[in-house]
């Protein structure tokens, strides 16, 4: 596997073609350094103290570590819902160093999915409505077949017309990861997925991604306390203070 | 219709902005096109008036001596003239009481169309029309007290030529002192052809004297023309519009706040700035469509209803005035919504996200 840094050292800007060595397969998330300092009031308090990652493209990752070490931040960042302090990253080519507010919210719509643990649906709309939100943001219209190859293979078809509300959990979550990954993107991002389901649903969900990884070679990156929940993963990252401390 | 009560609310206050603008333009140019239909129901030429005087009938007192009449009539190609003198009643409604002189008057106008009763009979007769006489009940034979005196309805008249109730002349000289004088002077050629030549006849005899031929008078009687009443119009429209503004303003502040999780999910979906702000002005337009169509229903039902409890007052709804009210309403919520959209648009992703 090919060091972070020793990658981010040869492309320092691999978007615009950078010369690659030939045994190296471009990694689709790459970070070095990558720090994040919150301010709150006159206090600085560091979330990441230099993060260096390599995810490669059809991996499934678990992210692991205590409360307040860092996941969610590092999580945010590779989605590009915020912006780095100091370090570098790229994800699927795009050097967020490069990219304004808005360049990184057009990356987010076509490239990353996202399933968090409060499912985060929108409680006015339909489990359809729900999904098909994500294809009309992105703005390539409504992809019957995609559709239908998702909520089958995620068992919501028959859910389709409730209201989140009247959803369990479990499928609030598989309309969630429905939503997340119907447009195709490159990377999932799940924040504990699991969180706030019981031990079933919380397989059941599990299955699905493990099943979304195989069938789609879907990239996945899930942050989670839950050690049979990262045992589904590939690859068990352990953070803690805001630092990997084992891969 | 996540929030009905805020929703009802929003759209009640576009309603009532659409349905104020709509029926205050309404009155206001329904009472001017009224008054000058009316004017011109007397089926005279020419209207001449005081030096100095205004066009509209209620202003001013009766200064001009009632022998240029006599004058007026010997002038070539001039049929008939017919003096009037008139009395601002602001007792209990707002109106104007004509003193004619019934015999000058009907050579001018052609006379009167009698639903009931017939001319004055004695100096304190009164003629009503019959809108007047509908919306207040009233019967030939009964009394109304004008000017501190009782006045016998002595006979019920079409509608449409200058005033809704008629006194003889000279009573209405005595009742405000104004014996020998008039305010008024219509003029009725032999052919309205000669309505310019005699115009200019009447300025050459009266020089300083208002001589307006009823055309003239006609494009004068607008609400642009009437002092005051656009900036009444304006304001009004300005009140209507501020109260639809606000509350648009309000609702769509308040639906930020509580959707603010919503519009993080919607972000981290990859919705841009733009994105956000259009499904607020969006949801601030449907709701002001439903307060537009709602606001124009409840100006018609509202006119019906003045109608009904004000036979007299006219209320005129135009399509113009409708699509000018729909506009503004339309204009105010999307300012309205403007500022609101744009906080939930620069929300920080994460921050909302974690908004409970």
């Amino acid at each position: 596997m090919v060091l972070a840094a020793e990658y981010l050292v040869i492309h320092q800007t691999p978007h615009r073609g950078a010369r690659k060595r030939k045994d190296y397969v471009e990694p689709i998330i790459a970070t070095r350094g990558l720090k994040k300092t919150y301010r709150f009031g006159k206090v600085d308090v560091p979330a990441l103290r230099g993060v260096d990652l390599i995810v490669q493209e059809g991996e499934f990752v678990a992210v692991v570590g205590p409360s307040g070490c860092g996941k969610s931040t590092l999580l945010h960042i590779l989605g590009g819902l915020t912006g780095p302090s100091d370090g570098q990253v790229c994800v699927d080519g795009n050097d967020f160093r490069l990219m304004s507010d808005s360049d990184r919210t057009r990356f987010r719509r076509h490239k990353i999915g996202f399933v968090f643990q409060r499912f985060n649906l929108l409680p006015t709309l339909s489990a359809r409505d729900n999904i098909a939100i994500a294809q009309h943001i992105q703005g390539n219209g409504f992809n019957p077949h995609r559709f239908d190859v998702i909520t089958q293979l995620l068992g919501i078809g028959k859910k389709l017309a409730h209201r989140p509300y009247a959803l369990s959990g479990g499928e609030q979550q598989r309309v969630a990861i429905a939503r997340a990954v119907i447009c195709e993107p490159k990377i999932l991002l799940a924040d504990e997925p699991t969180g706030n389901l019981d031990t079933e649903n919380s397989q059941i969900v599990l299955d699905m991604l493990r099943e979304l990884n195989r069938t789609f070679r879907q990239t996945i990156l899930m942050i989670t306390h839950n050690p049979e929940a990262a045992g589904v993963a590939d690859r068990i990252i352990r953070m803690r203070d805001g630092r990997i401390i084992s891969d | 219709m996540h929030r009905p009560i805020r929703t009802i609310v929003s759209v009640l206050a576009v309603a009532i902005e659409v349905a104020m603008v709509i029926l205050v333009v309404g009155l206001c140019h329904g009472m001017v096109n009224d008054s000058a239909k009316r004017v011109e129901g007397v089926g005279a030429d020419i209207l001449v008036r005081p030096p100095g005087s205004s066009f509209m009938m209620g202003m001013g007192e009766a200064p001009m001596p009632i022998k240029i009449g006599d004058r007026l009539a010997e002038l070539p190609r001039v049929l008939a003239v017919t003096p009037t003198i008139v009395h601002v009643n602001a007792v209990q409604s707002l109106d104007l009481i004509y003193g004619i002189d019934l015999t000058s008057f009907n050579a001018v106008s052609g006379g009167f169309v009698y639903h009931s009763g017939g001319p004055f009979d004695s100096p304190y007769d009164i003629l009503v029309d019959d809108i007047y006489a509908h919306s207040h009940h009233s019967k030939v034979g009964q009394t109304i007290n004008l000017l501190n005196h009782d006045f016998r309805i002595c006979g019920i008249v079409e509608h449409g030529k200058l005033a809704r109730r008629f006194i003889p002349l000279a009573t209405l000289q005595d009742l405000m002192v104004a014996q020998g004088k008039a305010t008024t002077f219509f003029v009725k050629c032999t052919d309205p052809a000669y309505t310019e030549q005699t115009t200019d006849a009447i300025k050459t005899l009266l020089p300083g004297y208002t001589v307006l031929p009823m055309k003239e008078y006609m494009d004068l009687m607008t609400s642009n023309n009437i002092p005051g009443l656009n900036y009444f119009i304006t304001v009004m429209i300005g009140l209507a519009v501020g109260i639809g503004f606000l509350v648009i303003f309000l609702s769509m502040y308040t639906t930020i706040t509580e959707r603010t999780r919503e519009i993080g999910i919607l972000k981290s979906l990859g919705a841009s700035k733009t994105y956000i702000i259009s499904v607020i002005l969006k949801e601030a337009t449907v709701l002001t469509l439903i307060g537009i169509v709602a606001g124009i229903i409840g100006s018609v039902i509202m006119r019906k209803f003045f109608i009904t409890l004000f036979p007299t007052l006219p209320v005129e709804l135009t399509w113009n005035w409708r699509f000018y009210a729909a506009c503004l309403a339309w204009m105010g919520s999307i300012v309205g919504a403007f500022y609101p959209a744009l906080r939930a648009a620069r929300l920080d992703p994460v921050d909302a996200l974690a908004y409970e």
